[in-house]
């Protein structure tokens, strides 16, 4: 019988094994399936994956990897941002110098803050390219309706929070921009000062009072928008993340094409589990997830194991995202302009770029450009999933017949009729140009803004009615706005100059 | 794929850390430096100073003047007094400023401008870069000076420019255009923030790359119409030298908020005499604020850029005839409507004893004023407005607006003026001028009792009645009551 | 074998030992160099060097008193030095007194070389760092201590 000294010497020499084994419950790499659907299962951060995904949902054409990248920009922006946060000071006298000190003197400032600027820029790109992605796959039908509108949440935060970081440097870009957004909030007022009924309800004002806690972009803006971008946001966003990753789970993964009936798929060394009855084990229920084909005594099919397949993925999609951000932070560096300055705006003044295309429908009416017409949009693309009932074709590109060319036919339609719009409006001005005394309510209702809405939604009517099919019917009205959005967004960067006029290219610009 | 991603990662890693660490422009000057020092550790101090020096950032934080400087991060030798025989940036300031200056104490951006917080020399230099201030260029430098100095008290040899350039303002007779602390005329900018403008509140579209602001003014004092298109600014005709001392001078106008403790006590004193300005003589007032209109004042001229008639206030037939409260009214409060401001103190900011004294000055070679006649005839404007249109509104306007002679519409002018002033002058004309006189001895044009009916027809400009009708373009009724 | 335990998954490849190996170098050479980014690469703050005069406008056997810095200098036949005349107990400004220093604040005594002689100051007053600067004045770096004692010598 060892004696407790001897016992703890022992102890304590095992000391490195017993420390390994307690934390690594496994202790070596899996080897059997068991093995591996442990260590997703038993693993604080992996066992929100199924164990089990199936085999189509890897294939990059499938989803690009798009909502992983999403997710992946937004991690490296709360890295960086925790970084960046151990220097900024939130103060209108001290924000714009800590900035330089950033980037000229704080050990890997300067990386760290482009890295920042650029996954923030590359989140809201892939946010919407995901979106796009989804739709056009039909991946929001029963029974992931709710997870479009968790995403839909997501998109509005995501901008939200790339607008809230825009006024931090405190420059002359920031400033302006939010001054331009704040009144965008407060462009209620353009409605109820045409109706008169500003004095006893006042939207737009309240809306631009919370916003900037003042009557102008000052501390208490800088204050709010900070607590709002490093705090609420973020928090917000993870918990809507959270949300929607459970969410993909149980809805039954991811979207996927349909299995050819019969035997196993070919494509993608599927292989289906067999699971013989034992007598002595008994079965434990796990979920319940909704599918089509009850399989009795045998493994879902298709499908495969997510430790390792899943995870190389997600991995490899993620250094992927990490490497682009990387590379692009190396070479151009995050703007920053002069300290803002309110006796000297900047000419012109432009919102980010996933604001532009807003900004140029603002250039017609603040109120329909800024206000109605984004509500518009969300609450359309919230009600597509509630509207479009139907199953069938999820998990494919165009997956129902005729979509491909309406989308087409959508795409075509959309770039002549905004087009047109846009060279209408730049050649032969709108309302107030022909009529200067006309009351600002018929330029609230029709305006270029107002009328693509207006034309996209009879289009949209249209297909409805030719095709006889409400899936066709949203995707050339989802092809019309991106579309439009697209447009939109590459006119207002590239073509309008200084007081907004129309320019080939910026080199024309007059040096003011 | 992930492989290619994670090397493709490391590769971009470890490269931004080797140009950080490595490749920092700093870090190879201070090598630079250390090898000086080196040579120089001759005796204990330099081998002490060796020793002391570390390979690091280094930066002056000044927050009494909310500046951080990095210049010395390059700039080590900056208070070196060995350091005579180097190249730059290791080389000492020169001139011995920093004796009465300690970097410590007052940075550098402060009297050089320029990004006080950039590691690069381009990013310091800053001048196509987003920074409001760029690095002043040397010979320029001094402009800075009155910030906390009062530029006459300093030695003239430390700021020959800038002096220069404030003396060429007043000759040049800038003041009867621009306003410097609250005085001078009113149809150019303010200046007393010109030197703290940045470079968006300049029109740089007329200028050549580079668009620096020192370029533009000396483009400008050079040209102003080449640099502004259509700009009232006569051209001060200077040389290039002579544009250079006035950029500089413009460049000094900059009420900066310095603490107090950086002011020498002679700009304490500056500050004060602005607010209570020692009165000027006649003359230093005719040349700083009169000149640049009315030349010598001795002739009338036809002013091209604004198009309106400057008359000669100088004249011996003005002088004779006008009273010192004729003289005295049309100063105080100029002619509304032209380009003659008000200049008495609450607009042009001349005391009432330099108005009284300029009007000495204006009268000094004159003759004593007559006594002018007394009128016996009274007139019938209806007979005078036929006798305006054929004799006077040629020259003088319809209206008595003006234009290619004095506007005697002007409600000041008929304020100011008597009826026999104008009687006088219209009989006897001036001399030096258009106006001839319609009652000489050689040809009389005008009766008495015509002169009578012009002056009462003149008269009825200045009535409110008529300045109604006037703006509604009414033309008068002939023969119908005003 | 339970009907859980099918056959070894064997994924021995190099490519994957290397993706997995370069992935983790790759997170590794990050973190390396994000932990150097809360380690100040310069001092913020205003400058605490002070610089006093020629050595030769203080006597041997001076001391003077400069209370904008906080600090008096001495000399004596051995060197210059300084001691800071903020009170190491709370911080308060202890003025000169007969026998060294006293604190006005809560009655800590010091003798001439900063030695705790009284009071609840719980160490001496600090000497700092006295040195030349280039063109031959004596600077004080208020932000560096040194052992009492030290003498620069001129």
């Amino acid at each position: 019988m060892a004696t407790a000294t001897q016992e703890f010497i022992r102890n304590l020499h095992e000391l490195p094994h017993t420390v390994k084994d307690a934390w690594f419950r496994l202790g070596k790499a899996p080897e059997s399936e068991r093995e591996e659907s442990q260590a997703t299962f038993h693993n604080l951060f992996l066992h929100i994956h199924s164990v089990r995904v199936h085999v189509r949902t890897l294939s990059p054409t499938l989803t690009f990897g798009l909502g992983l990248m999403a997710a992946g920009t937004f991690l490296i922006t709360v890295i960086t941002g925790l970084l960046l946060m151990v220097y900024y000071k939130p103060s209108t006298d001290l924000a714009y110098q800590s900035i330089k000190d950033i980037h000229f003197t704080v050990y890997t400032g300067r990386f760290i803050r482009n890295i920042h600027r650029w996954a923030a820029q590359l989140m809201v790109l892939t946010v919407l390219l995901h979106m796009a992605r989804v739709f056009f796959t039909g991946s929001y039908k029963k029974p992931r309706e709710f997870n479009w509108l968790v995403g839909l949440g997501l998109l509005v935060m995501t901008l939200a929070l790339s607008f809230t970081g825009y006024l931090l440097p405190w420059d002359q870009l920031a400033y302006w921009a939010i001054t331009i957004g704040s009144n965008i909030a407060n462009s209620p007022r353009e409605l109820t000062d045409a109706i008169g009924v500003t004095r006893w309800m006042d939207p737009g004002g309240f809306q631009k009072r919370l916003l900037l806690g003042a009557n102008y972009v000052g501390q208490d803006a800088l204050i709010r928008f900070y607590v709002l971008h490093v705090f609420l946001l973020p928090l917000a966003l993870v918990t809507l993340l959270g949300v929607h990753f459970w969410r993909i789970r149980k809805d039954g993964g991811l979207a996927r094409p349909e299995d050819p009936m019969g035997g196993p798929a070919e494509w993608g060394g599927a292989r289906r589990a067999v699971f013989e009855p034992i007598a002595t084990k008994t079965y434990g229920l796990m979920a319940l997830v909704k599918g089509k084909r009850p399989t009795v005594n045998r493994g879902p099919e298709n499908t495969v194991m997510s430790w390792p397949h899943l995870f190389w993925a997600e991995l490899a999609v993620f250094m992927v995202t990490v490497a682009t951000t990387l590379v692009l932070s190396f070479y151009w560096d995050a703007p920053l302009k002069e300290l803002a300055n309110p006796a000297i705006p900047e000419n012109p003044a432009k919102a980010p770029w996933y604001f532009l295309g807003i900004q140029e429908l603002v250039s017609y009416s603040a109120f329909t450009g800024g206000l109605l017409i984004p509500v518009i949009v969300v609450v359309g693309l919230a009600l597509i999933p509630f509207l479009d009932r139907k199953t069938g074709g999820e998990g494919t590109w165009f997956g129902t017949p005729g979509e491909g060319s309406v989308f087409r036919s959508s795409l075509l339609f959309a770039v002549l009729v905004t087009v047109g719009m846009l060279v209408f409006t730049v050649n032969f001005g709108w309302l107030r140009s022909w009529f200067p005394d006309i009351h600002q309510l018929w330029i609230i209702i029709f305006n270029p803004g107002s009328l693509l809405v207006l034309i996209f939604a009879a289009w949209s009517l249209i297909v409805l009615k030719r095709r006889d099919s409400v899936r066709l019917a949203a995707v050339s009205l989802f092809t019309c706005f991106v579309v439009g959005f697209t447009i939109l967004t590459y006119f207002a960067t590239v073509h309008r100059g200084p007081n907004w006029h129309f320019y080939w290219w910026p080199s024309q610009w007059p040096v003011h | 794929m992930l492989l290619g991603a994670s090397i493709l990662t490391i590769v971009y890693l470890v490269g931004a850390a080797v140009h950080e660490n490595y490749g920092a422009q700093w870090s190879g000057v201070q090598h630079q430096y250390r090898e000086i020092l080196r040579e120089k550790a001759k005796d204990d101090r330099g081998r002490e100073l060796l020793a002391k020096f570390r390979i690091e950032l280094k930066q002056v934080s000044l927050p009494a003047l909310g500046t951080v400087d990095r210049c010395v991060t390059c700039h080590n030798g900056i208070d070196d007094p060995r350091m005579t025989d180097v190249a730059l940036p290791h080389r000492v300031h020169p001139e011995g400023i920093l004796d009465i200056h300690p970097v410590d104490r007052f940075g550098c951006t402060v009297c050089h401008h320029g990004q006080g917080p950039a590691t690069t020399f381009r990013d310091a230099k800053a001048d196509d870069a987003y920074w409001d201030y760029p690095l002043l260029p040397p010979e320029m430098t001094e402009a800075t000076c009155a910030t906390c100095h009062d530029a006459e008290k300093l030695p003239s040899a430390q700021v020959p420019l800038l002096l220069t350039g404030m003396r060429l303002y007043q000759e040049k007779s800038c003041g009867s255009c621009h306003k410097l602390n609250g005085r001078g005329g009113a149809l150019g900018p303010v200046l007393d923030s010109e030197g703290a403008k940045t470079r968006h509140q300049f029109t740089m579209s007329n200028l050549q790359p580079p668009h620096t602001i020192w370029r533009w003014q000396e483009a400008h004092f050079r040209d102003p119409g080449a640099v502004m298109a259509g700009s009232q600014m006569r051209n001060p005709t200077v040389t290039r030298q002579e544009a250079l001392a006035l950029t500089v001078y413009m460049l000094s106008l900059w009420k900066r908020d310095v603490p107090e403790s950086y002011l020498a006590p002679d700009k304490i004193e500056q500050k004060y005499r602005s607010l209570h300005p020692a009165p000027l003589s006649g003359e230093q007032i005719y040349g700083q604020y009169c000149a640049a209109c009315h030349g010598n004042g001795t002739y009338s001229r036809w002013d091209k850029t604004f198009k309106r008639f400057i008359p000669a206030i100088r004249g011996v037939s003005l002088i004779s005839t006008a009273t010192p409260e004729y003289l005295a009214s049309n100063i105080q409060h100029g002619r509304p409507g032209t380009q003659m401001p008000a200049w008495d103190q609450h607009a042009g900011g001349l005391l009432p004893e330099e108005i009284t004294a300029v009007i000495k000055y204006l009268r000094a070679d004159a003759p004593a004023a007559e006594k002018l006649p007394a009128l016996t005839l009274a007139g019938d404007s209806t007979r005078g407005l036929a006798l305006f249109l054929r004799n006077c509104a040629g020259c003088h306007g319809m209206d008595g607006r003006g234009g290619i002679a004095p506007e005697i519409g002007n409600p000041v002018f008929q304020k100011a003026a008597t009826d026999e002033f104008i009687v006088r002058t219209v009989r006897s004309g001036r001399q030096g001028t258009a106006m001839p006189a319609f009652q000489s001895p050689d040809a009389p044009a005008l009766s008495d009792q015509d002169v009578a009916d012009v002056l009462a027809y003149v008269r009825t400009f200045g009535q409110p009645k008529r300045e109604k009708a006037l703006a509604q373009n009414l033309a008068p009724a002939s023969g119908g009551k005003p | 074998m339970s009907r859980l335990d099918p056959p070894r998954v064997s994924r021995r490849s190099f490519l994957s030992i290397a993706s997995l190996g370069s992935f983790f170098a790759a997170v590794g050479t990050a973190a390396a160099g994000l932990f150097r980014l809360p380690n100040p690469a310069v001092l913020p703050g205003p400058v605490r060097r002070f610089k006093l005069g020629s050595p030769e406008q203080f006597a041997s056997g001076s001391e003077t008193a400069f209370a904008d810095e906080n600090l008096v200098l001495f000399r004596d036949d051995e060197g210059f030095y300084a001691i800071s005349t903020t009170c190491t107990h709370l911080g308060c400004v202890v003025a000169r007194s007969k026998q060294g220093f006293a604190c006005p604040c809560h009655g800590s005594r010091f003798d001439d070389r900063g030695k705790v002689v009284g009071g609840p100051a719980p160490r001496p007053l600090p000497w700092l760092e006295v040195s030349r600067a280039a063109d031959g004045q004596i600077v004080i770096n208020a932000d560096n201590e040194v052992p009492a004692g030290t003498r620069y010598r001129v």
